[in-house]
């Protein structure tokens, strides 16, 4: 689809790792937190009450926007964004409207182009409705103010991302910086998305695909959304400004609003909170506390320890698993280390859905295991069988091989015997070998190791029964 | 007997709280029979107070600034558990969850919260007519029940005026919502500098204008209530953290364009200007003059329209039967809850911050408004303070305002709009009557120059 669309992001991200929301000292609840029970007078909007800035947010989202490469401004100044709407509590958000914590900034993709941002800044979020029966076939709608007043930091790129994959590509590199940065737990709140999207054959009229959850959905509703507009003009229709919605389990985009103009918010500054100088030292202060990110990690990683790029990219992606490299890596082989760490650790986190950060894997009990395969005291399946209990619980893989006897036999004299064996007794299967059926000999070392109880080492089963056979 | 002497005689237990809260609310409720200054008469908590603080007089050896000192509070100001409407019948029934801060300081000190002073729904207006259609009573003039007390603290300055008990009235100003009533009335109103009073806890109408300040007696009265209340809050984002400056008043100015009034009160402010042994001459302010009343109603009612969002029948305040969507639900929650006045300010406020009117309006109002304080600036650095008559005239009778258009309204406040416009400390004092009615005279301060007004003040009084 390359050069076909174009498409604008606006992201909204929960900054849910604070103590507190971003006007009150209420805690950010927990997913599945009773309705309603993190709240106080100013995250209901009671009358009289008032909005005080939570300094830690900010400082948080001024060191994103730095992480961003986006121009914090000197000023930071909220303003009140006035719409009716049951689950806000002041019928206003607090949001920032002419000036934006951050303006301009870039974040790389894989492929080394630059997403451009149009700025980045801070609001709060509203509640959240509940549909007892379903949306749509409810006839009352609850409200949980629990969510009211999480702060949301809102990036909006140019509209220059040119596929459905690029904005994947753009949505993960966003996510790392954050997961790198502490801002967001995704186990506590959603990313949410509003994409333009617009094709060339429409002489780019542009849509406006508004909440979609997660980066997966946001690249399938792209997707749709461009097939549908490319139908659409080439059944001889004509694509009209407008606002469509998300159905994320039909997977399909639906029309919920003609645009004839955009909506009209009444602009005002928020008279409540006074406005904030963003003093140089504040800046250098934000600009100083964002660490080393992804893009970077992965170009270090590669030169330092000879690994290669798409390794330490995989690495670098989460903060984690680049840290708990660079700490075996000190110890094992780093190539080894690196293949261990990105295929064989990270499919086993993906396969019991838990994270690197969940599992608290101890380097200890790592660096003993991947010792143990690199002295070949232990070969490939049981490395694997091993680690898989690593992520599970905490223990001496050294002592456990030793107690259960698991040390590979890598005792020559020892395994030709059982060689010899196998060959004596399938000499049928020989025969073929040397008539050159390759397969044959994977028989012959099947046999072999299930003699040895799999503790032997394939290649130097294989090297042994060549060597045998002749 | 003013407040320092009462307050004294608690503390040295020679006056028992209890028994004297009981006479001052037996008193206070006499009055509002008669007045309606008071929505609400908070006899529970002012007894459970008084019992409170005899108890700490005598066991704890407490001693306090306002100790046994009965307030009244602006019915926009919240104090917890007691109904804090601020006049309007959207809000009818919302008890709030705690004080505002400047209630709670002087509840700190001693004081004894009598009751809930009526006002002009949300301080939308001058005259304390604008009684939510008709939802709470319209207080009278203390001295001819024929004629205004003025607003929009009207209560407040009515009660400050005829309660005989020791007392002083919380008041609020948002657009001159102190020194008009308290020149009606005949009693002493002081507004200080915007962010020295913590605005937490009052119900909002233009939030970079709203002030709390006391209304009483005397300038001394006064002085003991505002020492309480002002300060630093780290609830209000706008408080101050600033002190008060140190009091000057050697040269004074008049404001040419605002002595251009009835006769006799001209006169008495003359009289009384003649009487402070100050330096005086003539200033005018021309920008103040010409454009504080339009960027005023247009910034105030731009903010007013985005705080009166949240009243749509959720969660407190009045509410009507769950009807239809939405949308219909709140409209018809807001048709009925809010008063004339209240829609007015609404569509006009909304209207000047829309795109395609917001730059016409709001922006601009917010450049005349920092050309404005600069002009006061300017003119603060030839004088300690500046001096006109608070009000025109003397207190209107209620049909001579009922036959005032929107206009003619809004343009009554003129004299004390500027202050109010530039977050300026300003003080009504009495200086005379005409007709039998109450002229007051306003002294207008630097930022943060109260002590200089309250030196003003003192002299004006005696």
């Amino acid at each position: 689809m390359e050069g076909e669309a174009v498409i604008g992001l606006e992201v909204h991200l929960p900054v849910n790792k604070l103590a507190s929301k971003l006007f009150c000292s209420c805690p950010i609840p927990k997913e599945g937190a009773e309705p309603n029970t993190h709240t106080c007078p100013t995250c209901l909007g009671f009358p009289g009450s008032k909005p005080i800035l939570n300094e830690s947010a900010l400082k948080l989202v001024l060191k994103f926007a730095s992480a961003l490469n986006a121009e914090i401004q000197k000023e930071v100044v909220f303003s009140r964004k006035v719409y009716f709407y049951v689950d806000m509590p002041r019928n206003y958000q607090i949001t920032q409207y002419e000036i934006p914590l951050g303006v301009g900034g870039f974040v790389s993709l894989s492929n080394d182009k630059k997403v451009a941002l149009k700025r980045v800044h801070l609001e709060e979020d509203p509640g959240a409705l509940i549909h007892p029966n379903g949306v749509g076939s409810s006839n009352i709608v609850l409200v949980d103010y629990n969510r009211s007043g999480i702060p949301l930091c809102e990036v909006v790129t140019e509209p220059c991302i040119k596929s459905p994959e690029e904005a994947r590509d753009f949505l993960k590199k966003l996510l790392s910086i954050i997961e790198y940065l502490g801002l967001f737990d995704p186990a506590n709140g959603t990313l949410k998305c509003d994409a333009n999207i617009s094709i060339k054959d429409s002489g780019y009229t542009r849509v406006e695909v508004k909440n979609v959850s997660g980066f997966k959905e946001v690249e399938s509703a792209l997707q749709y959304e461009i097939l549908r507009q490319k139908k659409v003009v080439k059944e001889g229709g004509k694509i009209t400004m407008e606002t469509r919605g998300w159905d994320a389990k039909n997977g399909a985009t639906y029309s919920l609003r003609k645009k004839e103009t955009e909506e009209d918010y009444g602009y005002i500054v928020d008279p409540d909170l006074s406005i904030i100088d963003v003093t140089p030292a504040m800046m250098a202060e934000a600009k100083s506390e964002v660490p080393e990110l992804a893009y970077d990690k992965a170009k270090r990683l590669a030169e330092d320890y000879g690994i290669s790029l798409d390794d330490a990219g995989v690495l670098a992606a989460e903060i984690g698993l680049a840290d708990l490299f660079e700490k075996v890596a000190k110890e094992i082989n780093p190539v080894l280390a690196a293949r261990w760490l990105r295929r064989e650790l990270a499919k086993i986190l993906n396969q019991s859905k838990k994270s690197l950060e969940e599992v608290k894997i101890d380097e200890k009990y790592l660096i003993e295991l991947l010792d143990l395969f690199e002295k070949k005291k232990i070969n490939d399946k049981t490395t694997k069988e091993l680690m898989i209990k690593l992520v599970s619980e905490p223990f001496s893989p050294k002592k456990y091989v030793e107690e259960k006897g698991l040390v590979a036999v890598s005792d020559t004299s020892e395994l030709e015997i059982f060689c010899k064996k196998v060959i004596e007794e399938n000499q049928k299967v020989v025969e073929d070998y040397k008539n050159g059926r390759e397969q044959a000999l994977n028989y012959l070392m099947g046999q072999v190791m299930k003699l040895t109880h799999g503790r032997a080492s394939p290649d130097i089963i294989k090297a042994l029964l060549q060597k045998l056979i002749g | 007997m003013n407040i320092k002497q009462h307050i004294e005689k608690i503390n040295k237990q020679e006056i028992n709280a209890v028994e004297f809260t009981y006479k001052a609310l037996d008193e206070a409720k006499k009055i509002n029979g008669e007045y309606h200054y008071l929505n609400v008469v908070s006899e529970e908590l002012a007894i459970e107070q008084a019992k409170q603080l005899q108890k700490s007089l005598s066991k704890k050896n407490f001693k306090g600034k306002l100790a046994g000192l009965p307030i009244s509070v602006k019915d926009s100001i919240c104090v917890r558990g007691v109904e804090s409407a601020a006049g309007s019948k959207i809000l009818k029934g919302y008890k709030p969850l705690f004080n505002a801060t400047a209630v709670q300081r002087c509840i700190d000190e001693g004081a004894i919260i009598i009751g809930k002073t009526s006002q002009d729904e949300f301080g939308f207006g001058s005259f304390s007519t604008n009684n939510s259609d008709g939802a709470f009573k319209i207080p009278l003039n203390p001295f001819d029940k024929e004629r205004v007390t003025g607003g929009s603290s009207g209560g407040a300055a009515g009660l400050a005026q005829k309660a005989d008990f020791p007392h002083v009235s919380l008041g609020e100003s948002t657009g001159g919502s102190i020194a008009c009533p308290s020149s009606f009335c005949g009693v002493v109103g002081l507004c200080p500098t915007y962010g020295l009073v913590s605005r937490f806890g009052l119900i909002d109408y233009g939030n970079s204008l709203d002030k709390i300040g006391p209304i009483g007696k005397s300038v001394g009265d006064c002085e003991a209530v505002l020492e309480v209340i002002s300060g630093y809050d780290e609830k209000d984002s706008t408080s101050m953290k600033q002190e008060l400056k140190k009091g000057k008043v050697e040269k004074v100015g008049l404001i040419k364009s605002f002595f251009n009034v009835d006769k006799e009160v001209k006169e008495a402010v003359m009289k009384t200007v003649d009487r402070l042994g100050v330096d005086y001459e003539e200033v005018e302010l021309p920008i103040m003059a010409k454009y504080c009343i339009p960027a005023y109603y247009v910034l105030a009612t731009a903010e007013a329209s985005t705080n009166l969002a949240k009243y749509c029948g959720m969660r407190y305040g009045s509410h009507l039967p769950l009807e239809g969507n939405f949308d219909e639900y709140f409209t018809a929650v807001r048709s009925e809850g809010f008063g004339a006045e209240a829609k007015r300010r609404i569509l006009l406020g909304t209207f000047v911050r829309m795109a395609g009117y917001r730059e016409a309006y709001y922006l601009k109002a917010a450049k005349v408004r920092t050309k404005i304080i600069a002009e006061y600036k300017e003119t603060f650095k030839k004088f300690d303070a500046l001096v006109n008559p608070t009000m025109p005239m003397i207190a209107p009778k209620f049909e001579e305002v009922s036959s005032l258009t929107p206009l003619q309204n809004f343009m009554m406040d003129v004299s004390i709009c500027g202050p109010n416009l530039a977050g300026l400390p300003h003080l009504s004092v009495p200086c005379g009557f005409s007709k039998k009615m109450p002229i007051g005279i306003l002294f207008v301060g630097d930022h943060f120059h109260e002590k200089s007004l309250i030196e003003l003040g003192r002299r004006a009084e005696q």
